[in-house]
């Protein structure tokens, strides 16, 4: 947990300074005649931002040498990270399955997947599910609150039949 | 006083009609089943809803969105008290003393005294609400930029001085929200900010999207992590008998109650939320308690006073979102959100410009808790029984229509992929206890934000005092300063009172 602390506050710090860059990029000061320019805010805000975690980087490698990381209670706990990754990679899957096939069918694949090499859920059950409920969600928003969702690609070929 | 009564009146009778009653029956519904599953939660459950009720009235719109966090705010203490399941954040002090309660038989009582709990904390937030918001409308008519920059101040201040989060990492937060709503566009100049030449990064990110990701995604990778125990006690029905024992109850129990709906009141008030208030009462009932030794076993208070401001912070949330445009919780800025996409700017001109919206809101608000109670209290066990789905069909589902969601707030597919991206940093940032609702908060007001800070400054032509100017702004300024140095203040209080000594 010290450890990723540690990292996440760097990775914060480093985009601080990305932010500072852009904004003195944009005219931070007090332009004449004009005003205060596009990037006074996100001065202020990027300095902000290096100020609290430089704060807390130094006092996490102040803790880090002294005590290390003897009694420190893991990021992810044990055997916790499988499922997550079942999770996060499926879902991305998805996502980009979505450009391709249109977030239907993209969910059709995922739900069935999931339910089946997650879940170990019967086939019925799981073709059941993964069927009707892409199906539902295309007529409440496609249909009757008329939201096109995401056809893909291929999205002038293959479309439901109603 | 006489007017308000009559607005109110002509409010709840535009909340009764038929297609705005029956769109409050199907946001409590869909809010109860939000609230019961773990993983999808009142911010998000309505930032999903936000693209379907473009297509509705701007009041029933508001009715649906604010049915789903009246329904969820119910529905997180189901699965409280029959599975040791918290379905929302804010039911997780629920569990302290509800489920041992639910194990000893006694599962009808405990939810009864929850929703009771609930429903006397929800009056009393919505009392508020329709007697206050106009007054602090009306005066809130006189605030100019920068007074309305320093309401802000003071908004950020407290999550920092009260949150109780590690400083750092809350200030932290709240300038990353800042900086995200300061992705794209500039409106003032028409540049292109922290875009680095990507096209993508133009349109800048949506904070529903980011609420979807925080509070969506990112609670599902916890629960998977956590794995999902179910520890089910009896079905969850409740009697007659059970309501008139809860009634008696909570007569006995009246100081726990009314701790509770006080705590939430003010820590609606103050932007901070559901959850925190309940845990706060829950702590503040157990100190001030005589049987302290009973709490965690099943002790009804222990069930009162964190239902009880759970819900009253939920709605009384809704009066700084009303009046100042500053809403009090994650889901109240989500709620903000929709009334944007109407038009409809929160702040005091909203009282004045669109009166009748208003006082159907608070209306509805009134009504919306009141069929909430029946609902739940008549469905429970059902509703409990939709947390016997497996998991492993329900959190796909969720992961698809959070998709949903996020893909219709402006039809555009990148925001699918941050919401992957946002999913991650909210495990992560829940992990790492960085406070989450002030990053939406502060994404959400952003753009108001920066431009109440550059009118003022322009107003003084560039001279920053301008910012802490009487009679409005300085006081706000001060006690925002106050408030943010608050651990530090009373810290070096403590101390000297101890080295007074006793005496």
């Amino acid at each position: 947990m010290r450890k990723a602390n540690l990292g996440v506050a760097i990775f914060l710090f480093l985009l601080g300074a990305l932010v500072m860059y852009d904004s003195v990029r944009l005219g931070f000061r007090w332009q004449p005649g004009f005003g205060p320019g596009a990037g006074y805010l996100p001065f202020y805000l990027s300095l902000g931002v290096l100020i609290c975690t430089g704060i807390f980087i130094v006092k996490q490698i102040r803790q880090l040498s002294k005590v290390g990381i003897v009694g420190d209670k893991r990021l992810i706990q044990e055997g916790g990270l499988k499922p997550i990754l079942w999770v996060l990679l499926p879902s991305t899957a998805m996502v980009i399955l979505t450009s391709i096939l249109g977030l239907h069918f993209a969910a059709f694949v995922f739900l069935l997947f999931y339910m089946r090499a997650v879940g170990k859920i019967g086939w019925l059950e799981c073709s059941l599910v993964s069927v009707l409920f892409p199906i539902l969600m295309y007529i409440v928003f496609d249909r009757l609150f008329l939201i096109p969702l995401p056809d893909g690609m291929l999205g002038a070929y293959i479309k439901l039949p109603f | 006083m006489a007017e308000n009564f009559h607005n109110l009146m002509m409010g709840i009778s535009v909340s009764m009609q038929p297609y705005n009653f029956m769109i409050a029956m199907i946001g409590l519904v869909l809010g109860v089943i939000v609230g019961v599953l773990p993983g999808l939660g009142g911010a998000n459950g309505v930032a999903i809803l936000i693209p379907l009720t473009v297509a509705m009235q701007p009041i029933s719109g508001i009715i649906l969105l604010a049915s789903i966090y009246w329904g969820a705010l119910y529905g997180g203490s189901i699965t409280s008290i029959l599975f040791n399941i918290p379905g929302e954040p804010w039911s997780v002090a629920t569990t302290f003393d509800g489920y041992p309660m639910a194990k000893q038989g006694h599962a009808g009582r405990a939810l009864v005294l929850s929703f009771f709990s609930h429903f006397v904390g929800a009056v009393l937030g919505v009392i508020m609400l329709s007697f206050f918001a106009p007054v602090i409308a009306n005066f809130a008519l006189r605030f100019g930029p920068a007074e309305i920059f320093s309401v802000m101040v003071l908004t950020f201040s407290a999550f920092v001085g009260l949150g109780g989060k590690d400083p750092l990492k809350t200030c932290v937060s709240i300038f990353l929200g800042f900086i995200l709503s300061a992705v794209g566009m500039d409106i003032v100049t028409g540049q292109l900010r922290l875009t680095f030449g990507s096209i993508d990064l133009m349109g800048g990110f949506n904070f529903i999207v980011a609420v979807i990701g925080l509070f969506g995604l990112g609670e599902i990778f916890l629960t998977v992590e956590e794995g999902l125990k179910l520890d089910s006690t009896a079905g969850g029905k409740v009697t007659f008998k059970d309501m008139a024992w809860g009634v008696k109850e909570l007569l006995i129990e009246w100081k726990s109650l009314l701790l509770g709906c006080v705590i939430g009141c003010w820590m609606g008030l103050k932007p901070g939320g559901a959850t925190p208030a309940s845990f706060m009462a829950y702590g503040f009932a157990k100190q001030g308690h005589k049987k302290s030794q009973e709490f965690g076993h099943g002790a009804s208070a222990g069930i009162i006073a964190p239902e009880a401001a759970a819900h009253g912070a939920g709605t009384s949330a809704a009066l700084p979102m009303i009046t100042l445009g500053i809403p009090g919780s994650p889901t109240m800025a989500v709620i903000m959100g929709g009334l944007m996409i109407f038009g409809l700017l929160p702040g005091p001109m909203l009282f004045r410009e669109h009166a009748d919206f208003v006082w159907g809101f608070i209306g509805s608000c009134w009504i919306g808790n009141f069929i909430g109670l029946v609902v739940v209290l008549a469905f429970a066990p059902i509703f409990a029984a939709v947390l016997k789905i497996r998991f492993a069909i329900i959190m796909p589902i969720i992961v698809y229509v959070c998709a949903v969601g996020a893909y219709a707030v402006n039809n555009r597919m990148i925001d699918i992929y941050y919401m992957i991206g946002f999913g991650v940093v909210g495990y992560l940032f829940k992990k790492l206890d960085y406070p989450l609702a002030p990053l939406v908060l502060a994404l959400v007001l952003g753009d108001m934000a920066e431009s109440a800070l550059r009118q003022a400054l322009l107003i003084s032509g560039g001279n920053p005092i301008v910012l802490f100017q009487p009679p409005i702004a300085l006081p706000i300024m001060v006690a925002a300063i106050i408030i943010f140095f608050w651990p530090t203040i009373s810290g070096i209080i403590k101390k000297r009172r101890m080295k007074v000594g006793p005496g």
